[in-house]
């Protein structure tokens, strides 16, 4: 059983910055994935290079037996032409191409269309799977009609899946939070994917609107489909993730089931930081290490004692 | 547990994901002239298509004639820019170069070719189609403030080389372009039905009229609502989630480009028609500002407002025409009124009908639907799932 994705060995710098620093991890079909780690550890710019929003300085990103790093030839780095062609999309892949293969996104603050009704958010995202030319478009032929019906139809059923109730015709801005947390999921299911990254999925919801989001994302891996959530709610991922991986500065310090992760010692310590080491008797005899001058009960030694 | 690894083994793990058929049946949408937008614009329509058809009879005098054809092809200048800016969220400063090549493509080829001017249009076409790549594939991947001053200067290129080049009879343009004709019938030669006179003019009118109201409207329209269309207004709103979303941004950028060029090629030719003679000075940056600004005015993005839009450009001068030289002043206080009081436009886009507006449903308060339901209900859900999945 080969693993859907496969990351190896990824970096990214923005400069000086190490943002993702040799990070190494597998995703297996139809499981639930957590990626946590403090902020600041790298999760969205690791989530942005497997997407394809963002190059990778090095490493490889295999995705379903597809590579989506690709390798610019040297002539052309020497040449200085190969940040011209990637914006081009040449030797790079496109993030609409790593849709298209199965790999589908949420974005870390909500990013739905705003002018755009619920149900066409949602139709949207079937764009690379509808089958509508330009003439059919035009003059309203049957198959436009009959492939326009069955997009519609299937807008319909991602948001019944995903428990949206409202009226598909209201604007998105015209939702609650909640509800477009929900419809955003329903759009990038909406892509057809074989696994789905969220991002901070649980950010701003309340207790009630967390438990049906674990609900929902229970059902998704129901329909086979992996998922892949950055979070933070910790409660949240103890309950529903399958496996996590733990990022901090850019590198995996732990993988394994939360109950492995929950009393990881090197966990801890990147949450919560260590305790201050005790103080070291032989330093103080030594002389390196001067404690008595920190406290305050000590003798002035400048002041002469009067009796 | 034992529930969800039932149903992961008894689905292929390279199975294509389907979507759940809906739980519950939706109500039809309504498509009455009074209670639906859609019925309205409709009805709208073809009040307007009856008004268009009916104008030479009430006047059919060379200044009305005139100006009315003018105005159409305004309309469809600015429904061609309408793709570009309103649906695309591409600004182009430089809109009127693509009504340039269209004009003068057809004039070079029936002046100077001496083809007819049907025979004409396909080269256009390409003409334009060619034109929308050759600026289009290298800017494109400007983000919008670059994208304008780049199209900017390609306006003008087109303004400068046109009046330098001899095939396009540099300063002094082009003469004599004939008028559209099939076979031996010339538009000019006119016709007369049940003893009804048709002058060269009104034919022609009705042609424009016809052609943009088919093409320029109905099809700009058309599309937008498509596949295509919901791709350009999926990258006016968000170009990177809309990339998310498996649409090559890059290619649908490059295809509204097309399609603004196609449209306003096609003005151009009709305008050319329209004038018989063409020179440099009709495709001034003046211009492009103008159909632009019958775009944002009118309303980004909607078809009914460009409409508005275009018909005031190019009507509120001709109307003010006893105002002499006051005209331009008084427009443009107009235009800075109407800005001020509509600032997204005359007819926004996201415009619902005000006797509509109460009938559309409150959105719930947030904990009405996110909340979890009862732990009974909670299990039929999970149920459902489970016959979605198999």
């Amino acid at each position: 059983m080969s693993a859907l994705l496969e990351v190896r060995d990824l970096r990214l710098q923005f400069g000086g910055v190490k943002a993702v620093d040799g990070l190494s991890f597998t995703v297996e079909p139809g499981e639930i994935l957590a990626v946590i780690g403090p902020n600041g550890a790298g999760k969205t710019s690791a989530f942005n290079c497997i997407s394809g929003f963002y190059l990778p300085t090095s490493g490889s990103v295999v995705f379903d037996g597809k590579d989506i790093v690709r390798e610019a030839p040297s002539f052309l780095r020497t040449l200085r032409l190969v940040d011209l062609l990637q914006s081009f999309g040449f030797y790079r892949v496109l993030p609409s191409r790593v849709t298209k293969w199965g790999m589908a996104r949420t974005f870390q603050n909500l990013r739905l269309f705003r002018e755009l009704s619920v149900l066409d958010n949602v139709k949207t995202a079937m764009h690379a799977n509808l089958r509508e030319g330009f003439w059919a478009t035009l003059l309203h032929t049957p198959g436009y009609r009959r492939a326009e019906e069955e997009c519609a139809e299937q807008a319909r059923g991602w948001l019944d899946f995903v428990g949206f109730t409202g009226d598909e015709n209201l604007y998105v801005t015209q939702l609650p939070y909640g509800e477009q947390r929900r419809v955003e999921i329903a759009r990038a299911l909406a892509t057809g994917p074989k696994m789905l990254l969220l991002d901070e999925p649980a950010a701003g919801l309340n207790f009630n609107e967390k438990q049906a989001l674990m609900q929902l994302i229970r059902s998704i891996r129901d329909l086979g489909v992996a998922v892949v959530l950055i979070e933070h709610d910790m409660g949240l991922i103890m309950q529903l993730a399958e496996r996590i991986v733990v990022l901090n500065y850019g590198k995996e310090i732990a993988e394994g089931s939360p109950e492995q992760i929950k009393n990881d010692p090197v966990v801890i310590e990147a949450y919560l930081g260590v305790e201050d080491e005790p103080l070291d008797a032989t330093k103080l005899q030594t002389g390196t290490v001067d404690l008595s001058l920190l406290d305050p009960t000590r003798p002035d030694p400048t002041r002469k004692e009067k009796r | 547990m034992s529930r969800s690894t039932m149903s992961r083994s008894s689905l292929t793990r390279d199975a294509v994901l389907r979507a759940p058929s809906p739980l519950f049946d939706r109500a039809a949408a309504p498509s009455g002239i009074l209670n639906s937008n859609r019925g309205f614009l409709r009805a709208l329509g073809g009040l307007c298509v009856v008004l268009l058809a009916v104008l030479p009879f009430l006047d059919a005098s060379r200044y009305t004639i005139s100006i009315a054809t003018t105005a159409l092809i305004y309309i469809m200048l600015a429904m061609g820019l309408n793709v570009v800016v309103g649906y695309a969220g591409l600004l182009d400063l430089g809109y009127i170069a693509f009504f340039a090549v269209g004009a003068y493509t057809s004039g070079i080829f029936t002046t100077v070719l001496g083809w007819p001017m049907w025979a004409a249009l396909p080269a256009t076409v390409l003409a334009c189609i060619l034109a929308g790549i050759i600026i289009g594939a290298p800017t494109l991947r400007l983000r919008s403030d670059y994208l304008a001053i780049v199209t900017l200067g390609f306006g003008e290129i087109i303004r400068i080389t046109a009046n330098n080049l001899e095939i396009t009879g540099g300063p002094s343009g082009i003469h004599g372009i004939p008028s559209w004709g099939f076979g031996g019938w010339n538009f000019d030669d006119g016709f007369s039905l049940f003893g009804l006179q048709f002058p060269g003019r009104v034919v022609f009118y009705y042609f424009v009229a016809i052609v943009v109201v088919l093409v320029g409207v109905i099809g700009a329209g058309r599309l937008a609502k498509g596949r295509l269309g919901r791709a350009w207004k999926a990258v006016r709103d968000d170009e990177d989630a809309a990339e998310a979303m498996g649409i090559n941004t890059y290619i649908a950028k490059i295809t509204a480009y097309i399609i603004g060029a196609v449209w306003a090629g096609i003005a151009g030719q009709l305008m050319a028609t329209h004038l018989s003679a063409i020179s440099p000075n009709s495709f001034q940056f003046l211009y492009s500002a103008l159909i632009l600004m019958a775009v944002v005015l009118g309303g980004m993005g909607s078809t009914p407002g460009v409409i508005i839009g275009a018909l005031f450009v190019s009507l509120a001068p001709e109307l003010l025409r006893d105002f002499s030289e006051w005209r331009f002043l008084i427009f443009g206080v107009l235009l800075v009124v109407v800005m001020l009081f509509r600032p997204s436009g005359l007819w926004p886009s996201t415009a619902i009908l005000p006797w509509l507006r109460k009938h559309r449903p409150v959105p719930p308060p947030t904990a009405g639907f996110m909340a979890v339901p009862p732990p009974t209900a909670n299990e039929d859900l999970e149920t459902v799932d489970g016959e979605e999945a198999r």
